[in-house]
């Protein structure tokens, strides 16, 4: 006798916050198009309980100066394209990605410590050279991030940008530059649930609206505390799905930098043999462990191998599949 | 609620001091203001002191008899031999805080309870930590602690359970296990007695919202039949929460408030957030702060903003 098994489904009372991602020219920017991520009604995937209107987006990461201390494999696989931010931010776009993130590293080329001008200008180039919605982040010193992106938020007025990262002991100055000139901002805490929350409220009380909000959760690496970000992320997504406004900002992982700081990935001699490829072992890294915080609730994940790239987007389809 | 006054501790800078210049008089008043507010218990917190244990614990509780001839003290170290010399010196049956399931600190602290026929506080945690669930802690309690302090020759009435209070800041998801261990250990035949370190709760909470989530979360516990808390008693705020629930006074809107907190959470009841007056911001931050110790929304330090 056939039986008729009922799905049990979760009611969610509460929905992640759309935040869009660049301006475009009617909207006093210059993009080409606009990102919006969020809106989420369901843990992640479960297109069953509820809606995902935005399918995840992946950013890819570039530099404004040459990033010596990158690992070989990825030096190799974009070649001279580094020295350019310009080129590779058009290389980026061609390669796929929906965001770009320019990563200012603070000191420049020759070992002279960037200006504001020169942030500004190296922003103004990828903007011309990419239509993608950029991320803008600074070299994570507080006062070096303050003066680089205040420039860059008043060169890019307008662009709808997100700035970052904004941290418990450093937050105001980006903020207000953040909101003078019309850019979102990244509110960055070190995998505590309750310190994510709390950022969240003192970013908001300056008037920043929830929506020009994503929050970074801090990203382990495969094998070097994924698990950790995995809970803390499941934790807060849990929170916004029952209505907790204060968490309900879409999450960015910034796996590119973290899958490539990891031994795996960087050295490859000296290890052993059964870890295999070098090239291939770096590539599955970085894309494993973004597919993992993308199951964990991630809206976005930076990248930065060439070839991790459609890895991550077929399982984002696949994920997105219903 | 047996209230054992918790300010003469180690880790507070001015008792240190006091400690190491064997201040008699700073640690008298400290004794004497616990004792006034209503604390019927003093704690003595001397941390390990490996060298002069016996002579400071000696000096301490002769200190503290001297001024308060009734009192009854609580010594906290973890040096069994400056335990054993402050329990030859007190007048009144002492607790002993503390011990835990590991073997070591239950074969150096029961033999002392037993001897002086002196109350103990027994964590329920292993070598391994403080297990997750409520029902793990009262299984530590009952399977290894109880068993070990009777044959020890500690009489069940002198042995105080304490399931460990986890802090909002960082274990919030734990918080409410120790309300439902504490309710456990009540449900035994015969009902085991316990006590709690209140203001472990609040631990890494910025100072302004400390004594809120205390005093709330006091309730919860007494609810579930707590019977002694390690606190501040100089903390007034708390003493009226608790005096409130122990007179059953619903004389004003926050009595009656707590009253249906202490009812609901004895009787495993939803809260019923329409008995809170919104208009009214002290019901409104307790309402928000009950929210925060059942683990239903997320703690930050800025909650009761939101």
């Amino acid at each position: 006798m056939p039986v008729t098994v009922e799905t049990p489904l979760e009611k969610w009372t509460g929905k992640v916050r759309e935040v869009t991602l660049g301006a475009t020219r009617d909207q006093k920017g210059t993009r080409s198009k606009t990102v919006t991520v969020g809106g989420e009604t369901t843990l992640p995937f479960l297109h069953f309980e509820g809606s995902i209107p935005h399918p995840p987006v992946i950013a890819i990461e570039i530099q404004d100066s040459y990033p010596s201390d990158w690992s070989p494999v990825l030096l190799n696989a974009w070649g001279d394209t580094l020295k350019d931010p310009a080129e590779w931010a058009k290389k980026a776009e061609a390669l796929g990605a929906d965001l770009i993130m320019l990563r200012l590293r603070g000191v420049n080329g020759d070992g002279s410590e960037t200006t504001g001008a020169q942030a500004a200008a190296v922003t103004k180039a990828v903007l011309q050279a990419t239509g993608l919605p950029l991320i803008v982040r600074g070299p994570g010193q507080a006062e070096k991030d303050n003066e680089l992106l205040v420039a860059v938020a008043e060169a890019a007025a307008g662009e709808r940008l997100a700035l970052g990262l904004c941290e418990d002991k450093n937050y105001r100055t980006i903020v207000a530059a953040a909101l003078a000139h019309g850019h979102l901002v990244i509110n960055s805490t070190p995998i505590d649930v309750n310190l994510a929350k709390q950022l969240n409220i003192l970013v908001s009380d300056m008037q920043m609206e929830p929506d020009r909000i994503l929050m970074d959760p801090t990203t382990g690496a495969l094998g070097y505390g994924l698990e950790y970000t995995y809970s803390v992320m499941e934790r807060l997504r849990i929170a916004a799905l029952t209505g907790d406004s204060m968490t309900q900002m879409p999450m960015i992982c910034f796996t590119g930098e973290e899958s490539w700081r990891q031994k795996e990935s960087k050295v490859g001699e000296g290890v052993p043999a059964a870890w295999g490829d070098w090239t291939r072992r770096g590539i599955l890294w970085e894309a494993v462990t973004a597919v993992a915080l993308l199951e964990a609730g991630a809206d976005i994940v930076t990248l930065r191998h060439p070839d991790s790239v459609p890895i991550v987007r077929k399982a984002i389809e696949q994920l997105m599949a219903h | 609620m047996l209230i054992i006054g918790e300010n003469i501790h180690i880790i507070a800078p001015k008792i240190k001091e006091a400690v190491n210049n064997r201040d008699t008089a700073y640690i008298q008043k400290v004794a004497l203001a616990q004792w006034n507010a209503g604390a019927q218990v003093i704690d003595l917190n001397i941390g390990p002191q490996k060298k002069t244990g016996v002579e400071v614990m000696e000096w301490i509780v002769d200190a503290v008899q001297t001024a308060i001839p009734d009192v009854v003290l609580s010594l906290d170290t973890t040096n069994a031999a400056a335990i054993e010399a402050g329990l030859k010196k007190c007048k009144n049956k002492p607790f002993i805080n503390s011990t835990s399931a590991e073997e070591e600190r239950l074969a150096a602290m029961a033999p002392l309870a037993a001897k002086y026929g002196a109350k103990i506080i027994a964590l329920t945690m292993t070598k391994s930590g403080i297990p997750v669930a409520a029902e793990d802690r009262f299984s530590i309690a009952t399977d290894i602690l109880l068993p070990k302090l009777t044959e020890a020759g500690v009489p069940v009435e002198n042995i105080y359970f304490d399931p460990l209070v986890l802090t909002v800041a960082g274990s919030q998801e734990y918080v409410p296990n120790a309300v439902e261990a504490v309710r456990l250990m009540k449900l035994w035949d015969p009902p085991l007695n316990t006590v709690v370190g209140l203001s472990n709760v609040s631990n890494q909470v910025s100072h302004e919202n400390r004594s809120l989530i205390n005093r709330t979360y006091l309730v919860m516990l007494m609810a579930a039949g707590l019977d002694a808390a390690i606190a501040d008693p100089l903390d007034r705020e708390l003493m009226r929460f608790m005096r409130i629930v122990e007179t059953r006074d619903d004389s004003t809107p926050v009595g009656r408030l707590l009253l249906h907190l202490y009812d609901t959470t004895q009787a495993m009841e939803p809260f019923d957030p329409s008995v809170v007056d919104m208009n009214d911001p002290e019901q409104v931050a307790i309402y928000k702060t009950v929210r925060i110790l059942k683990n239903e929304i997320i703690f930050a330090d800025s909650y009761l903003k939101m």
